[in-house]
């Protein structure tokens, strides 16, 4: 679908920032267009909001502190209809009460940003510490089949950059785009260069188009706002095409799940995003992503210099998941290693792509993944 | 690349050292990673400010062996005097607070920032920018100009003439102990 | 005017799915009458609901801009909509579990805020799309599924409930007075600011039946009987009013417009 792409100046003077990730985050989505957020407080993302309370205020964009997550959720979801980009950021427990409108999102193919900024759980958990515990959950917490995006940053750059991605992706898709933060990369302070320019897609519309369906079984409809004069029928009931419920109708849910479905799968590739450090000669695979993948290249380079043949393989993009990399990663490496600030969550992922040994290095106790702990871990499994 | 942490105790502004280097290198145009940890109360509880910096990508922009250790207190000096690079760490530390360990084989380097800032200031909540400043100077990490520069973007305009002062005095010390 | 009603609706989506002798049949007719009498531009309009046999008033039914949401998170999903978009006149309908149970938290903020807004609950004191369950609207006594024995909980007043959270236009009305209660409805949704109206809506199928109605015309009765206005209330004594239900306009203040 024609997706409108297009470059615009940066909202941000270009030049050399010190900004925290959680800020460097709220700028990426005022960059990218962003101007309704809803929020409501939580360690460690409140920083998220406070940023935009003051940058929405300079440009008139909407700012409301919620009742609650299901109510910054729902107001977004409510927003983004009404023509906005919008976002909102929370952690875990949170993410939790927002799962209900994530499905919700992604059956009314609603484009909206989420950003997590992970910390240490279960439930109330470690406010303040980091963690990677909530992978699984932005994929599969709500009930049925929900192709959503997912990104983790590993740095403020990429709080910024990987936040006009998740806008872009949202727009492009029709879909809710999680940051996968954690309050490492929230709260790290980084040098954070913004260009003069940033790519900013904006919302297909097409009056007259169906809103809810296409020819194609893999296509992403236009989508008109509130009081454009569409009538527009949004439900997170089973719809047809144009938004009339269909509940009982087993062709037209096959046909709506379906497409839900493959108009990510299909174009995966658009999304899928990852770097590779060393790997072309290695026998000894590293996985990792978001700030864990900072500490496994650093181990990296020291195993090399320990004269092991070690490599890293990062994801920049989590979900849809980088299978085929992984295939490859697989036939490459004796053995893959991922080091993750949860027990074992995307290290299980991999076994569905790839009989090499996985071994998992978990790490659970509120506290980041330092290099040393991973060529610790490695070293010790190689013995 | 040079690792930095600054240690002390909450109320000590020790988190503002770091932000104000990492700001400082920022307008160097340097890569810089800063990252603090500090207990649940806001006062009197440990805490450490780290600064990564270097002419280029950091890969991993947390203190992991530190090259300089500028410490305000006992109990962060004893924490953390394991983690300065054996050969060639130094640790700054403020002579009115802490007691160094006699048995460290660790350059040390003695200053008077508390008792300075109280002394020829009359406030000793701006020991912090002392320490600092003699570090800064001492190691020659960023320029007097950017790191003033820093100060003012971080600091309410009410207080800053007390800590650009406070800042000069640091120099003075970092400037006498060049090494 | 039926001409216009005509034009308001979607009429591929009728017979609407309401059993025989539903409130909300009757509440829809109401709303749209308002709304034409009120000449209010459907095109500018946006009506969002919840999930419940209430919630399905305006969607599909409706041609205008509707957004039917989850349970309970209807004024949420139109706070966002309306703060982004003022342009547009808000109308919420949704059920009374719907509204003040699963919902209660996003009434009240709303209420607080007196977004600009306004809040139509169908009240049929009982769960009606699951088939029958207690709500936080049921009459103590009452026979539901999930109390067999009567209903031991007391109800809220959802009028004072909004009233107390800073709704600055609250008014209640029975489908058993379509005249009035279309009045009623005008003045809500030409209010400017947080309007809630508490719509008695009878459900037949589960709660009639439990409860010695026989017929949906005994309910309608019944509504008729119990139901005093605010300006015949006074003089009455509480011995007159035992058992009686306060209709009409409860609150009204002027208001800067609220917030949007
Ligand atoms: C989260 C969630 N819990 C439960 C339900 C099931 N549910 C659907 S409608 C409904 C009750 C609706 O009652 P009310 O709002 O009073 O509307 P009515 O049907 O009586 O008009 C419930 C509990 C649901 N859809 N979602
Ligand atoms: S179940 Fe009750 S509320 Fe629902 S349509 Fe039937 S009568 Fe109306
Ligand atoms: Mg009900």
């Amino acid at each position: 679908m024609p997706i409108q792409r297009k470059k615009i100046k940066s909202s941000l003077a270009p030049g050399w920032y010190f900004m925290q990730g959680d800020e460097a985050c709220a700028e990426g989505a005022i960059a990218a267009g962003c101007r309704f957020y809803a929020g409501y407080p939580i360690t460690p993302a409140s920083e998220v909001m406070i940023r935009m309370v003051q940058r929405l205020a300079d440009i008139d964009g909407v700012f409301i502190q919620m009742e609650d997550e299901i109510g910054s959720i729902s107001s977004v979801i409510g927003a983004s209809w009404a023509g906005a980009k919008a976002m909102t950021a929370t952690s875990g427990p949170g993410i939790s009460l927002m799962t209900e409108a994530v499905g919700y999102a992604v059956i009314t193919e609603t484009p909206c940003v989420i950003v997590d900024v992970q910390r240490a759980g279960p439930s109330t958990g470690q406010a303040t510490r980091p963690a990677q515990g909530d992978i699984m959950q932005v994929k599969w917490g709500p009930h049925g089949d929900n192709e959503i995006v997912a990104l983790a940053p590993w740095s403020v750059q990429e709080m910024y950059a990987l936040t006009i991605k998740a806008f872009n992706y949202a727009e492009r898709f029709r879909l809710p785009a999680f940051i996968m933060a954690d309050e490492a990369v929230g709260h790290l302070r980084e040098t954070l260069v913004v260009k003069e320019e940033v790519e900013v897609w904006d919302r297909y519309k097409a009056p007259g188009l169906p809103p809810f369906g296409t020819e194609e079984r893999n296509g992403v409809p236009p989508m008109p706002s509130f009081g454009e004069g569409a009538n527009l029928l949004v439900t997170g009931s089973t719809h047809d095409s144009w938004g009339f419920r269909k509940t009982a109708d087993p062709a037209v849910q096959a046909r709506l799940t379906e497409r839900l479905v493959l108009k990510v799968r299909d174009f995966k590739d658009e999304v899928i995003e990852t770097e590779s450090y060393f790997l072309d000669d290695a026998e000894v695979g590293v996985l990792a992503y978001g700030f864990t993948a900072r500490a496994a290249l650093q181990a990296v380079k020291r195993l090399r210099n320990q004269g092991m043949k070690a490599g890293l393989l990062r994801l920049i993009s989590i979900w849809p998941f980088a299978d085929e990399a992984i295939i490859k990663l697989g036939k490459k490496c004796r053995v893959i290693f991922v080091p993750e600030m949860n027990r074992g969550q995307v290290a299980g992922e991999l076994k569905k792509y790839t009989t090499t040994p996985i071994i998992s290095l978990p790490k659970t106790n509120g506290e980041v993944i330092e290099p040393g702990e991973i060529v610790e871990g490695i070293r010790r499994n190689m013995a | 690349m040079i690792q930095v942490r600054f240690a002390g105790l909450g109320g000590q502004g020790i988190l503002l050292m770091g932000e104000i280097l990492g700001e400082a290198s920022v307008i160097e145009k340097k890569y810089v990673g800063q990252a603090s940890s500090y207990g649940a109360e806001a006062r009197g509880s440990a805490c450490n400010s780290d600064v990564v910096i270097s002419d280029s990508w950091i890969d991993y922009p947390e203190v992991t062996e530190a090259d300089v250790l500028a410490c305000m207190s006992q109990g962060t000096y004893e924490q953390n005097k394991t983690k300065v690079n054996a050969s060639s760490g130094i640790i700054f530390f403020d002579s009115q607070m802490v007691k160094p360990d006699p048995a460290s084989s660790l350059k040390h380097i003695p200053v008077p920032a508390t008792e300075k800032a109280l002394t020829e200031l009359g406030n000793r909540m701006v020991a912090n920018m002392v320490l600092l400043g003699a570090v800064v100077k001492a190691l020659n990490l960023v320029t007097e100009e950017s790191l003033r520069q820093a100060l003012t973007s971080r600091v309410p305009p009410s207080l800053l003439k007390l800590n650009i002062k406070a800042l000069a005095l640091g120099f003075e010390l970092g400037r006498i102990r060049e090494i | 005017m039926k001409e216009k009603i005509f034009q308001m609706i979607n009429t591929e989506a009728f017979p609407t799915p309401f059993c025989p002798g539903c409130g909300h049949g009757i509440l829809m007719g109401a709303v749209l009458r308002a709304i034409a009498e009120l000449e209010y531009d459907m095109k500018q309009m946006l009506f969002v609901s919840g999930i419940g046999c209430a919630a399905w008033i305006p969607s599909p039914h409706f041609k205008a801009d509707t957004l039917h949401t989850l349970h309970g998170r209807a004024i949420a999903y139109a706070t966002g909509a309306k703060l982004y978009n003022p342009k547009l006149k808000v109308v919420v309908i949704s059920g009374d579990g719907d509204l003040s149970a699963i919902g209660g938290n996003h009434l009240i903020h709303a209420a607080r805020r007196d977004m600009d807004m306004t809040v139509i609950c169908a009240n049929n004191a009982i769960y009606g799309m699951t088939g029958g369950q207690v709500a936080s609207t049921t009459p103590l006594g009452s026979i539901t599924t999930t109390t067999p024995k009567g209903n031991q909980e007391p109800p809220f007043d959802l009028c004072k409930l909004v009233e107390g959270a800073g709704a600055t236009y609250v008014a209640r009305q029975s489908v058993a007075a379509p005249i009035p209660l279309t009045r009623i409805l005008k003045k809500a949704i030409s209010h400017r600011g947080f309007a809630f109206v508490e719509v008695l809506s009878p459900c037949p199928t589960h709660f009639g039946r439990r409860n010695a109605f026989r017929t949906a015309y005994d309910m309608i009765q019944s509504l008729k009987n119990s139901c005093i206005s605010t300006e015949k209330i006074r003089g009455m004594s509480p011995e007159e009013l035992l058992g009686k239900i306060t209709v009409g306009q409860l609150v009204d203040k002027g208001t800067e417009g609220g917030r949007s």
